[in-house]
């Protein structure tokens, strides 16, 4: 791509194990039902909270290093596609009554093709012109959720959400299982895109934008695919939040946070590998949430801050990206 | 695997809440505290009002721990920052709830705080004192939900009820009005208020607009409105916009018979102090005033407590606007569970619904939904503003009541605009 590039962990070696799917899908299934027995035994609905809030952001991450990590487009508008995963919800829900996995259903589609739509029509702007154009998308549609009554508009929207869902021992139960499913397929994709032509291309695209098209690699139609993914998922990831909340306003659907966060995890983790995404998301929503019950301030967005600063000077290549230097 | 339960998990918390030196709690005086949770707006957009609540919340543990504490037990307050966003707030009830396993639950300040606990505080049957929210109860339904806001029920029939009961005995009769309202929950409430009570009483509507938050620019707004030549201005505005608003209409010299109505931001000492001579005769809502008609039991004995550390704390030096409500919310947690004599939230619910309580903001009585059985919307104006020197507020004269008879304190003057 142009001028304005990403520091990117190098790329794994595609060896033959590379495209090894089903022990990673078995692999990543087993860390889940670990992840979930153990919070159960735990028995306390703050772990399924907390591990929300950590699993939303592994999703959203994930989603921008799709289209961030591999092909170097930098989406400033995370939040954007986010909150019209989330408003899907809340329309669906208020036109037919459907609730949460239709919903989330809903989202993904129009993620998608708000992704492709958005792609379509950016993306023949490069580097900081796209990213300019990514955040305009976002405050256009919050613009757009502030006038559309039927949504709530600027009062916001309620969701009463049941209080719960067979067998699940509360909502909040349900509601983490839901994410950390949407987390390991969203890992899953991003894996599965990363190991196969799809990321090679987009790679490609990365690195020189004009070379790649040149040897026939056809980067509009990858770009569109990447986009469309990255939407979807990043929908995706919002489509619960109503649920979470019972409460949703433009404010709070297009904060600062997800698209703060959604860049910086990756950046942190380690960008342009599938690992990266998880290992910063974990970090960093494990780091705020610990933040917010103990130091109990506004010490979130200081710390993405701080550890950006940290890891552009120490680890320009994330956290992935130094130990694979240091080996 | 070794089993972790519930209680392990909670000590461990507070270990690490202790190791962290965690600023924003305050520990047991004694043996077996009766704690009272809830999150707190203490940075971000909503601080200002969140922190001078805690401040009042803090003020009231002092008072009740030195008679005593409540059911013999000293009271302690475990608070967390939402940090003025809705996300973050189911969560901290959870933790509140399961980890530290608070005894009664309170709320942080406004609807888009309060409303995403609802879902938390109703899985665990929690009985539920709010702060100031409008309307939550609406879409949750919930009975054990009490709601410390002078709006009452029916916001629409009720919020502006009081600027056009007023407007209808100026010398000359209105015959026309103009609204315009910020878009966000509250303002478009009490703009719908204005709307639906103005139609009612058959006045023309000639300008009827809402401004988005991020409007920085009222100048062109406010000259629409001076072209359409209202007999009155409704405006429904928060903070940041309130100041724009009034500063343009300063500058445009903009007079109407009545100005104001629905505008938040004037009730707040710092921008009382800002905009000095320009609040003169503006006629807003309000919910306290330190009239002679709103000394309450407790009220001075409040505010000499609050204003005597408000500096110290960087918060609202004066403590005229939801601070006293504040204060009064743990009032009504206090006197319920003095009544009941047991941590039973039903019988807990049941009292609220079913008592008066005597509050530094007056006597007060929940209806059927939470809200006030009576509701109390002040509309008060400022009179004889020369400068923006906070010590006249605290005495009465400066912010006279004109709404309720009940507590009406003086007389409208008009026009609005007039120099002081």
């Amino acid at each position: 791509m142009s001028d304005a590039s990403l520091p990117l962990a190098p790329a794994p070696a595609m060896a033959a194990g590379g495209r090894r799917h089903l022990p990673f899908w078995l692999g990543a299934v087993g860390v889940a039902v670990l992840v979930f027995v153990a919070l159960r035994a735990i028995g306390n609905d703050y772990g399924y909270f907390a591990g929300y809030f950590i699993l939303q952001y592994v999703v959203l991450a994930t989603a921008w290093n799709i289209l961030g990590g591999y092909a170097g487009y930098v989406n400033f508008g995370a939040a954007g596609f986010m909150a019209a995963g989330a408003y899907t919800a809340i329309a669906l829900r208020k036109a037919t009554g459907l609730d949460l996995l239709p919903g989330i259903a809903a989202a993904a589609v129009v993620g998608a093709l708000l992704g492709l739509g958005t792609g379509y029509l950016t993306l023949r702007l490069r580097g900081v012109y796209f990213s300019i154009a990514t955040l305009c998308l976002a405050v256009v549609l919050q613009t757009l959720v502030v006038n559309w009554d039927y949504v709530g508009g600027s009062r916001g929207a309620y969701i009463v959400r049941p209080r719960e869902v067979a067998p699940f021992t509360s909502y909040g139960e349900y509601l983490f299982l839901v994410m950390l499913l949407l987390a390991v397929l969203a890992v899953g994709i991003a894996r599965t895109v990363e190991v196969t032509r799809l990321g090679r291309g987009l790679q490609a695209i990365r690195d020189n934008e004009r070379a790649a098209e040149a040897v026939g690699v056809p980067t509009l139609r990858l770009k569109l695919v990447a986009t469309a993914l990255c939407g979807a998922l990043m929908a995706v990831a919002g489509a619960p939040l109503p649920y979470y909340s019972g409460y949703l306003n433009p404010e709070g659907a297009f904060s600062l946070a997800y698209a703060v966060n959604a860049i910086a995890m990756p950046l942190i983790g380690g960008a342009g590998t599938w690992a990266g995404p998880v290992i910063g998301a974990v970090l960093l929503g494990s780091l705020q949430q610990a933040a917010t019950v103990t130091i109990s301030s506004a010490l979130n967005l200081f710390i993405v801050g701080w550890m950006l600063v940290i890891f552009v000077a120490v680890a320009p290549r994330g956290i992935l990206g130094w130990f694979r230097r240091r080996r | 695997m070794t089993r972790m339960t519930r209680r392990a998990l909670g000590r461990l918390a507070a270990g690490a809440t202790v190791l962290a030196a965690a600023p924003g709690l305050s520990f047991a005086q004694g043996s077996n505290p009766l704690r009272i949770g809830y999150s707190m707006s203490l940075s971000g957009g909503l601080a200002p009002n969140g922190r001078s609540s805690l401040l009042a919340h803090r003020i009231w543990q002092e008072d009740v721990n030195a008679r005593g504490g409540i059911l013999g037990r000293p009271v302690e307050l475990v608070y967390y920052d939402d940090q003025s966003s809705p996300a973050n707030v189911p969560g901290l009830y959870t933790k509140l709830l399961d980890v530290d396993r608070v005894d009664m639950v309170t709320s942080s300040y406004a609807t888009v705080m309060i409303a995403p606990s609802m879902p938390v505080v109703m899985q665990r049957n929690m009985c539920y004192v709010t702060l100031l929210g409008a309307g939550v109860n609406e879409a949750f339904k919930y009975d054990r939900y009490f709601n410390m806001n002078v709006t009452g029920d029916d916001i629409r029939a009720n919020y502006a009820k009081g600027f056009l009961d007023v407007a209808a005995r100026l010398p000359t009769p209105p015959r026309t009005i103009a609204i315009l309202a910020v878009d966000n929950e509250f303002a478009q409430k009490a703009a719908e208020s204005a709307r639906y009570l103005s139609k009612q009483r058959g006045l023309r509507i000639v300008y009827d607009r809402s401004y988005p938050p991020t409007t920085v620019d009222f100048t062109p707004t406010l000259r629409s409105i001076q072209a359409a030549r209202p007999d009155l201005i409704f405006i429904g505005s928060y903070p940041p916009d309130s100041n724009g608003i009034l500063r343009a209409a300063s500058e445009l010299r903009i007079t109407a018979q009545m100005f104001g109505g629905g505008m938040i931001g004037p009730q707040i000492a710092a921008v009382q102090a800002q905009l000095g001579p320009i609040l003169n005769n503006l006629v807003t809502w309000d919910i306290y005033s330190p009239e002679p008609t709103m000394d309450f039991p407790g009220i001075r004995a409040f505010q000499e407590k609050y204003r005597a550390r408000a500096v110290q704390e960087q918060v609202d030096v004066l403590g005229n606007y939801l601070q006293p409500y504040a204060y009064a919310q743990m009032q009504v947690v206090e006197q319920a569970l003095n009544r009941v004599g047991k941590l039973d939230q039903a019988a807990l619910a049941g009292d609220m619904h079913a008592s008066i309580f005597n509050t530094v903001v007056g006597d007060i009585r929940f209806g059927a939904h939470g809200e006030w059985a009576e509701p109390r919307n002040l509309l008060v104006q400022f009179q004889g503003i020369r400068d923006g020197d906070l010590e006249k507020y605290k005495k009465p004269g400066a912010k006279v009541i004109l709404f309720p008879e009940s507590l009406k304190s003086g007389e409208l003057r008009i026009p609005y605009g007039a120099p002081a």
